[in-house]
């Protein structure tokens, strides 16, 4: 069923308390609101504990040099100083981070703070405890580091030839490489009519860069051995399968509890470094210890988003315009460590071909550590990064060619009867109607009038140009991806649970496994239990956050790649449904009549046909709970259910690189009007349009707001925000001054609107979604090169990013990236 | 975001900021606080002492001359320049205020932080070098003033001196003037700007493209591309803009500052 | 140095270090967490709370200047638990995602609404340039404040 919704000037809105069947698809108010806009929310920093510490990193102020010794006498000899943490102490009481890749990456060793070297500027070399913020600043001034500087290496090419390599453990800057070769490339290279040859591209460091930091309360129970991490930590689950090992504990030991978490964007996901020093000192100092990091150490040391470099695209396109596949050779830069990569060698074959019907596909990809920030999962992770490769060649293809971008885009998308369609590596794209979807785009942009409003630019002195971006948004992964990297890894598969249970007074609790920052799980989870409990959202208490110790999660919780609504949605469904037949099930031993005669409506379990018999809830809470004398022996219910929901999936075949490595494809179908002042290469985005279909949503408003936010990072990470460096690694963008991140004023007016292809694999009809804002970069940069060039003239985009600098160089000299394209006609 | 150690002093007079200020080798005057505070976040400066300037009346006040000279206190926040009525007779100041950060920063940041914090990034300097305003400087040895032009000494360095504060910046009078500014996003960080002021000849002063504030005569409008051109700019080369796109970015907003300023924008 | 100033209508007086900035004295001293740091430069804005009046970053203030001040602080928008309208507006418009930024976010609102009760579209932007949300790409929000405004 597919249905097109352009989304109307005034959300659609519920007024609280109001009941009506049906809660999905509705946009009722958002259970987070009242507190958050009191100021009421609880983030980690918002905690305090009776005589806690506060840490601070003393930080290397190197790219890379050798540590010849630490010294912190000095701090410890200050009034207020509570304790200190280094490097040396680190490599004896812990064992290093479990590392994902094979060798060499598996052999480098990454530790809490810096072992022997430090590998980026912002690394940490110790960590010191103070009674207050401040003094631990102070404290952390007064350790004395003697380095031994080192060169550096900053480019993920260079980094190849291993002159300057970062970890001697590993012998090398290579992480991984691999090269994965699907279809038949060459017999397609020998069929095309046009070869075209792109030499080089580049997608950008950035970061979606959550304005909350990154950090964490910790408290050790010397009785128990636990630590309880009050921290923003966005996969816990799997920050305790890297910090247990490495504190040489089980993974009970380690207590994970958020309630509120300032926005995450994947850039939450490898804070275990932090956090097991955060322990260490915990545990040493018999005080709670808080680490709060502030901005400028997010951009220095924390997360970036992958870099990449892509070399060697050689396209076969044929007469009509058809496209045949691609070859690439990608350089992947990861910074200093790798973390949760390598994953990002493989998670970008989800999408393998794009939105397209591209059948022969060779990738020979690579990854390396630069002494720069590491990189983490940021929004759109890998995806983004290849899905902007596809769109630049679709668009550079069709410029050289002459081909109209959106005819060429029609010719070659998957079209809608094809789906569940099978990728030529043996993913299953669920659902979509791409040529519709960018229609709806089309139509919102005013796209048939855009020749009309060059000419109006023009009379202006300004350039338009249009581009449009084409992505996916794929969701619920199946973890047996990362077998393809490493086949020892015992890693497939995917899970998330949830908790509903029927309390005493008949209150309904819910319990998810997931880490929201931002999403409204709260929200979303009490439409769905409402609507199969048959009662009102309201009546729904979901608890706020996460913590371990409610054990309602699974090895793979957590908030990330896209998948609340399948597998968080998913497992609150499988719970609800069994406390609802738990429910009935009561009733009918109340009635004396079969479950099948009970209905649950207006929330009472009652006799179908007999509404005056009935019971509200709070009785069935009150009678199991507190007066079940006289029950049936035999009824095993406890008004209290967890349900594991686990997406079908199969494991992966090893040797041909196979199999289908996400449930969901949620496809996104941006169309951006840019103006270029071609005397200064400042621009302006004037019109931009983004349609989403997503499946069912759930909850419309919170779908749209997602777009919304996912648009206007991708515009950011188009426009502005790069993290770049100088030669002897120091950031240059390591705050919000240099590093611009859009404003109120910057953010044009956006468009959106939806098309709807329910899913036929998830529970709820629903795909996952929020991560395919980078439709935003493909347009900008489509948009661009419309501006700057006609066919075969004019410069060739080929960053992902492009300040106003970039693009007033490519205005004055065309040529120094538009020989970077070729075209062999046959 | 976590200060060193630094005293603070909240003087009743200017007398006796500036006596706190020869007394104290390492007093910084605190005027809006909305860069020295910054810097002090980042370490990057620790002064031993602030010296507080808020809530001297003195150093407030907008007046407007019989003869249309523009008296501005220097600590005048850009809000309340923007919203005065005496400040509309030259009404480019008020222009450019709005034009700087942010709400917030406006509404504390002062006309006398701007221009004594010297960063090349800030607007008015090439702004009061243009204008032909004069500042005015008190210290232990009595005032003094300074013509705009003279006062800007290098990067973070003005004519205000160890021991002296700016008490007042006073513009004379004229109407026909303008402003031209490329900036990251549509309030980002400066990467040029540009100040004209048409008096029959125009004068114009360019931000961003050395540590003080470049100031150019040309004889008419027309006049004003060749006198950039002419002015041989070595501009420094940054994250946001190399020397090269700056040079040229100067060359355009003097032509627009000027067209501005003869009303053609 | 002794510090007093009415936050919220409530006097609260505090021995605090001059280094102390206003934003940690009202989230670390006062426990007045509503108020947010999202960087350490003064861009952000999430910790925006109106002194005497006056909108103005916490973080760009010291404690100590804030004394015998009048503070309007997030905490204060809401009156015995009913939210104000602006605040009623943003969640029935879904302006807030995380809510990391929406406390600031609600002060510039208020502060302006307050100066221009019925601002334009552009006039709501300038309002709120200088707070940073990186959730909602400011659609719903400006869209918010506008209904607010009516």
């Amino acid at each position: 069923m597919t249905e097109t919704t352009v989304t109307p000037e005034r959300p659609l809105v519920v007024e609280e308390g109001e009941t009506r069947p049906g809660f999905i698809g509705q946009n009722i108010p958002r259970k987070e609101d009242k507190r958050l806009v009191q100021g009421e929310g609880v983030f980690f920093d918002d905690m305090k504990r009776h005589e806690m510490g506060f840490v601070h990193f003393v930080r290397s102020p190197y790219a890379h040099a050798r540590i010849k010794s630490v010294d912190v006498s000095k701090a410890l000899e200050l009034d207020g100083v509570y304790g200190t943490l280094t490097g040396d102490e680190v490599a004896i009481l812990t064992d290093p981070f479990f590392e994902l890749s094979t060798p060499p990456g598996a052999n480098i060793k990454d530790y809490a703070l810096a072992v022997g070297k430090v590998r980026h500027v912002g690394d940490p070399v110790a960590a010191v405890v103070a009674r207050t913020r401040e003094l631990a600043r102070d404290a952390a001034e007064l350790v004395e580091v003697d380095y031994e500087p080192l060169p550096v290496v900053l480019d993920g090419e260079q980094a190849l030839a291993d002159e300057v390599v970062l970890h001697d453990d590993a012998g090398s800057n290579t992480v991984w490489s691999g090269t994965f070769d699907w279809g038949d490339f060459d017999a397609a290279l020998a069929d095309a009519d046009h070869v075209i040859r792109i030499e080089r591209l580049h997608f950008d460091r950035f970061s979606s860069t959550p304005l909350e930091c990154a950090g964490c309360l910790v408290e050790f129970n010397r009785g128990t051995g636990q630590w309880t991490i009050y921290g923003n930590h966005q996969m816990p689950g799997v920050g305790a399968i890297w910090m247990a090992p490495a504190l040489r504990v089980g993974l009970d030991k380690l207590r994970f509890v958020s309630q509120d978490i300032g926005g995450g964007f994947g850039n939450k996901i490898t804070l275990h470094p932090q956090f097991t020093a955060c322990c260490l000192l915990a545990r040493k100092l018999n005080r709670p210890v808080q680490w709060t990091e502030w901005r400028t150490d997010q951009h220095t040391a924390n997360t970036h988003g992958n870099e990449r470099t892509f070399l060697d695209i050689t396209v076969p396109v044929k007469a009509d315009g058809t496209m045949l596949g691609f070859s690439v050779r990608a350089i992947d830069d990861c910074g200093a460590f790798p973390r949760y990569e390598p994953l990002g060698c493989i998670i970008w074959a989800q999408v393998t071909p794009g939105c397209y019907r591209w059948r022969n596909v060779r990738v020979d990809f690579t990854q390396v550590c630069t002494n720069k920030s590491p990189v983490a999962p940021n929004r759109g992770y890998s995806r983004m990064q290849h899905l902007w490769l596809t769109e630049r060649i679709v668009d550079i293809v069709a410029g050289e060619l002459g081909l109209d971008p959106v005819d060429v885009r029609k010719k070659n998308y998957v079209k809608q009867e094809e789906f569940p369609y099978t990728t030529p590596n043996g993913c299953v794209y669920d659902s979509g109607d791409y040529a519709r979807c960018l229609d709806v785009a089309l139509d919102l942009i005013g796209y048939d009038s855009i020749e009309e409003k060059r000419r109006d630019a023009e009379s202006r002195g300004k350039l338009l140009g249009v581009g449009i971006g084409s992505t996916l948004d794929s969701g619920t992964n199946n973890f047996g991806q990362s077998m393809l990297l490493n086949p020892e890894l015992q890693f497939s598969g995917n899970n998330e649970v949830a908790t509903v249970k029927l309390d005493i007074f008949g209150e309904v609790v819910v319990t998810l496994g997931t880490v929201p920052q931002g999403q409204g799980h709260e929200t979303t989870t009490s439409q769905v239990v409402a609507d199969i409990l048959g009662c009102t959202p309201d009546e729904i208490n979901v608890r706020a956050g996460h913590d371990s110790y409610w054990n309602s999660h699974a090895g793979f919780s957590g908030t990330y790649a896209s998948q609340f609504a399948v597998t968080g949605l998913g497992a609150v469904k499988g719970a609800a449904d069994k406390l609802a037949g738990e429910m009935k099930q009561l009733a009918a031993a109340v009635f004396g009549v079969t479950p099948d005669d009970i209905e649950l409506a207006e929330s009472q379990a009652r006799m179908k046909g007999n509404p005056e018999a009935a019971l509200p809830f709070m009785a069935l809470g009150a009678i199991l709970n507190a007066n079940n004398a006289g029950l049936p022996e035999d009824m095993d219910i406890s008004l209290n259910v967890r349900h594991v929901y686990r997406p079908p999936f199969e494991k992966p075949d090893l040797e041909r690189k196979y199999g289908n490595l996400t449930l969901t494809y949620a496809s996104q179908f941006h169309a951006c009007v840019v103006e270029v002042d071609p005397e200064t290469g400042v621009y302006d985005i004037v019109d931009y349009a983004a349609v989403d279909d997503c499946g069912d949503r759930i909850h419309p408003q919170i779908v749209e707001g997602q777009v919304h936010g996912a648009t206007a990072q991708a515009l950011g990470a188009a426009t502005h925000e790069i993290f770049t460096y100088d030669e002897e690694g120091n950031l240059l963008t390591p705050n919000f001054y240099d590093y611009h991140v859009p404003h109120a004023l910057d953010m044009p007016p956006l468009k959106t609107g939806y098309v709807e292809s329910t899913s036929p694999f998830t529970p709820l009809g629903a795909k996952g979604m929020g991560e395919g804002g980078g439709a935003g970069i493909h347009a900008v940069c489509a948009a661009l090169q419309n501006a700057l060039g006609r066919r075969g003239e004019g410069p060739i985009v080929w960053r992902s990013c492009n300040p106003y600098h970039r693009v007033w160089e490519m205005l004055e000299q065309p040529e120094a990236s538009r020989r970077l394209v070729s075209v062999e006609s046959r | 975001m976590l200060l060193r150690e630094v005293e603070y002093a909240r003087p009743a007079s200017v007398q006796e900021a500036v006596r706190l200020l020869a007394e104290n080798d390492g007093a910084r005057v605190l005027a809006g606080g909305q860069t020295l505070i910054n810097v002090m976040k980042a370490r990057a400066a620790s002064p031993d002492m602030l010296v507080d300037l808020n809530g001297l009346d003195e150093l407030k006040g907008i007046d407007l001359a019989a003869d249309g000279t523009l008296s501005l206190g220097s600590m005048v926040t850009y809000s309340e320049l923007i919203a005065s009525a005496e400040a509309r007779a030259r009404p480019i100041v008020g222009d450019v205020c709005a034009q700087i950060a942010d709400v917030q920063v406006r509404n504390r940041g002062t006309i006398g932080g701007n221009v004594c914090s010297n960063d090349p990034t800030n607007h008015l300097p090439p702004l009061m070098v243009a204008l032909g305003a004069t500042m005015h400087i008190t210290g232990p040895n009595g005032d003094r003033t300074v013509p705009a032009e003279e006062f800007f000494l290098g990067v973070y360095m003005t004519a205000a001196g160890v021991g002296e504060l700016l008490t007042r910046i006073t513009v004379p009078p004229g109407k026909s003037d303008g402003f031209a500014a490329i900036t990251i996003g549509r309030d980002g960080t400066c990467i040029v700007n540009a100040a004209a002021s048409v008096n029959g000849g125009v004068r114009i002063a360019l931000g961003c493209v050395d540590a003080v504030p470049v100031l150019l005569r040309a004889d008419s409008p027309d006049a004003v591309g060749a006198a950039v051109e002419n002015a041989n700019l070595d501009p420094p080369s940054d994250v946001h803009a190399s020397g090269e796109y700056r040079r040229h970015l100067a060359e355009v907003v003097a032509r627009r500052a000027t067209a501005e300023a003869e009303g053609k924008s | 140095m002794d510090v007093v100033a009415t936050v919220n209508g409530e006097r609260y007086e505090r021995d605090v270090e001059p280094r102390k900035l206003l934003i940690h004295f009202l989230r670390d001293d006062l426990d007045l967490t509503g108020s947010h740091v999202g960087c350490d430069t003064g861009n952000c804005g999430a910790c925006s709370v109106i002194v005497d009046g006056v909108l103005v970053k916490s973080c760009m203030m010291l404690a100590v200047q804030a004394d015998g001040s009048t503070i309007e602080t997030v905490e204060g928008l809401a009156q015995d638990g009913e939210l104000n309208g602006l605040q009623q507006s943003f969640s029935s418009h879904h302006a807030l995602q995380c809510g990391y930024c929406t406390p600031g976010m609600l002060m510039s609102a208020t502060a302006l609404l307050r100066q221009n009760p019925h601002p334009s579209e552009e006039e709501i932007r300038k309002g709120i340039q200088g707070n940073i949300c990186r959730c909602t790409g400011y659609v719903n929000i400006v869209e918010a404040i506008k209904a607010a405004a009516e």
